[in-house]
């Protein structure tokens, strides 16, 4: 036998949607990959949606907190800093298996947000830069939309038509036409025919986020999954990686991590690419300080961890007298407004917000109120029920978070997960430009509640289980005072370490960031393999 | 006592009332609501703080009184209380005699969201016709087509 760590040219550490992405556009050039996800498969052929105990679920197993879901294959987060909680999930397929799959892209403005307000920082990518990857993710992940869309540029014919409106629906675009204001149909990750290898057509079940026995929502364990291991990709699934092993103040030399069944193993790696969300991924590289990087690894900026954003949103949810059937249909895919999307000197607030509409709720979800108020128990509760339930519809005030260096992740070193790694902490506060714009927001949702008819508008001022998008704690940048990682993804301080998940953003922008985040990590496999001399320019 | 004292609160929670809405105590769900809050042990020490905190003669006192007692509980716990309350909502409405009046009342089908979904309607452009009608006016930066 010889001895020594078995090599690889590329360790991915995370399977979701940026180290899927990330896997496929590598694979199928002769380079030995290999992934290493911290959960397992999820067999959505199963889910929980063919079961009449299907809310449980969503309070339970499928829940998106990790605290409350506490799965074996969860680690726990300190919360007690923040009022947004975490939502993510660990899996292959990562977050993707419990989103809704709202799929909208960033703006070109998104990218310029110093040039063009005065704050935060430009981003070193353009969006005429990624446009070729949304366009090739697009296809991959299959996505029902429609273009024309006066609030975005110009894009490519969705691969599958626009998802349709509800009785619920209809009446918030009507509203929406009546004071004047935009709306679109969503982009959805959710195909509205049949497509690609097995997917079938949306039959508007409603709970996406139980994971779809149909295919028709995209998770990357049913989109690039099956074609990267076809090309090769080695995804090992219940491996949780420890730490990033350095041999020089500039290279990263090794992975060390726990295999499923509980051994210490080691894989030797040319570049390494984590993509475990911005909290996995600021945690991973702070546990992986060592004497020479002893505040982290890719941390000479002192920004590692730094500037968490997380889309505060708040919630206004019309009831109607009329009965509207809202439960029906994806969840949160119908139509968004961006009518308030851009900066607006006229506001006491720069940048912008988008409002999304949400549909109702199974029985469960309505009674325990989801995202808006739980309803009283005792003699009124079955009156409130019944006026609550399949009589309302929601919209999210979704703000652009702007970075501020107090808001973090970092080790809790008085907490440890299962696998002996410090758990990560979250320290938040909402800035107050963002509450100024929650404020703006909400108002103006209340007016389309009110020109829609609702007898009754409940405001929920701030999500509190909606942590879904954490950003910003790696961010990119040309400065290495400044920033973690360059244009490409790669660590200013650590030359064949990447990083390719929400950390990278330098500003949030005020929509989902799946579709960006994927952009981003399939141009920087593309700028890997020019840097190896394998190939240029965009996977067709 | 304990299932017998977790059923009357039950009862106070969610009431049965004329349009046919079983009470939950009566509906039997004491145990599995017992068994949802203690899947963990953080769980089962809050349902022990709700039991330990009625009045020691709550089953004796009249349905008024034993709402006003939780009502005082609830301040008083309100963690505790909320979790109680969260077990209920979920095992009394995923129950196929509760799903049954759902069923009767609203047309809401007694049935999981698979594998029948709903009838998907074709999206209708007809509805964009304002919005069509608008000009661009995402910001521009350059470069863009």
């Amino acid at each position: 036998m010889t001895g020594g760590p078995e090599t690889a040219d590329v360790v991915i550490v995370g399977a979701g949607a940026s180290g899927a992405a990330a896997a496929w556009a590598l694979s199928g050039h002769g380079l030995k990959i290999v992934c290493l996800e911290q959960g397992d498969w999820v067999d959505q052929s199963s889910s929980p949606s063919l079961d009449s105990s299907w809310e449980i679920a969503l309070q339970t197993v499928f829940h998106p907190n990790p605290n409350i879901r506490a799965g074996t294959r969860d680690y726990p987060v300190t919360d007690d800093a923040t009022p947004i909680k975490p939502a993510l999930f660990n899996a292959v397929g990562g977050s993707t298996i419990r989103w809704g799959a709202h799929f909208p892209r960033l703006h070109p403005s998104d990218f310029r947000v110093r040039t063009l307000d005065g704050v935060a920082g430009d981003w070193p990518v353009t969006y005429p830069e990624l446009e070729p990857y949304f366009d090739i993710n697009d296809r991959m992940m299959g996505v029902a939309g429609l273009a024309g869309d006066p609030a975005n540029p110009p894009r490519a014919d969705r691969p599958t038509g626009p998802l349709p409106l509800c009785p619920a629906t209809r009446r918030i675009a009507a509203a929406f036409d009546s004071l004047g204001w935009h709306w679109w149909p969503s982009d959805a990750a959710i195909v509205s025919v049949s497509y690609g290898d097995g997917r079938k057509a949306c039959n508007n079940c409603g709970p996406c986020g139980l994971g779809c026995p149909r295919r028709s929502r995209a998770s990357t364990d049913i989109t690039y999954w099956p074609v990267a291991i076809r090309g090769g990709v080695d995804l090992r699934t219940r491996c949780v990686v420890t730490a990033l092993k350095t041999t020089s103040s500039h290279q990263v030399g090794s992975v060390a991590y726990v295999d499923g069944d509980g051994h210490r193993c080691e894989i030797s790696a040319g570049t390494v690419i984590v993509g475990c969300n911005g909290l996995g991924t600021s945690r991973l590289l702070l546990a992986s300080a060592s004497r020479r990087h002893r505040t982290g690894l890719a941390n000479s900026s002192g920004q590692l961890g730094r500037n968490l954003m997380l889309h505060p949103t708040a919630i206004v949810t019309g009831v109607f007298a009329e009965r509207l059937d809202s439960h029906r249909g994806p969840f949160a895919t119908s139509l968004y407004s961006q009518q308030f999307y851009e900066t607006d000197g006229a506001n006491d607030f720069i940048r912008g917000y988008q409002l999304q509409a949400l549909r109702g709720q199974g029985p469960v979800g309505t009674a325990l109120g989801g995202y808006m108020h739980r309803l009283p128990w005792g003699e009124t509760h079955h009156r409130q029920f019944m006026a609550e339930f399949g009589h309302s519809v929601s919209l999210t005030v979704t703000t652009e978070d702007l970075p501020e260096p107090v808001n973090r992740v970092e080790l809790d070193r008085d907490r440890k997960d299962a696998w002996g790694l410090p758990v990560p902490k979250m320290t938040y506060r909402l800035g107050e430009n963002t509450r100024r714009m929650l404020s703006h927001g909400t108002a103006k949702a209340r007016e389309v509640m009110a020109t829609a008819g609702a007898s009754e508008i409940i405001v929920n001022p701030l999500a509190r289980q909606a942590g879904f998008h954490f950003l910003g704690t790696a961010r990119m940048g040309d400065d290495p005072e400044t920033s973690v990682v360059n244009g490409d993804c790669v660590s200013h301080d650590i030359d064949n370490l990447m990083i390719v998940d929400g950390s990278v953003f330098p500003t949030s922008a005020a929509v989902n960031p799946t579709p960006t985040i994927q952009a981003v990590a399939l141009r920087a496999a593309d700028r890997l393999l020019h840097r190896l001399g394998i190939s240029e320019g965009p996977r067709a | 006592m304990t299932a017998s004292l977790l059923s009357a609160i039950l009862d106070r929670l969610l009431p049965g009332n004329s349009e046919g809405w079983p009470a939950a105590g009566k509906l039997g769900l004491a145990p599995s609501v017992g068994a949802f809050m203690s899947r963990t042990p953080e769980g089962a020490a809050w349902l022990e703080v709700v039991l330990s905190g009625t009045a020691p003669d709550f089953l004796e006192l009249t349905p008024a009184r034993q709402t006003r007692d939780l009502k005082r509980l609830e301040a008083a716990e309100p963690e505790a209380f909320e979790r109680l309350v969260v077990a209920a909502y979920n095992m009394y409405y995923t129950h196929p005699e509760v799903r049954g009046v759902i069923e009767r009342l609203t047309g809401y089908e007694a049935r999981p969201p698979q594998p029948l979904g709903y009838e998907m309607e074709p999206f209708d452009e007809a509805l964009l016709v304002r919005q069509k009608q608008r000009a661009p006016f995402w910001r521009r930066t350059g470069g863009e087509a």
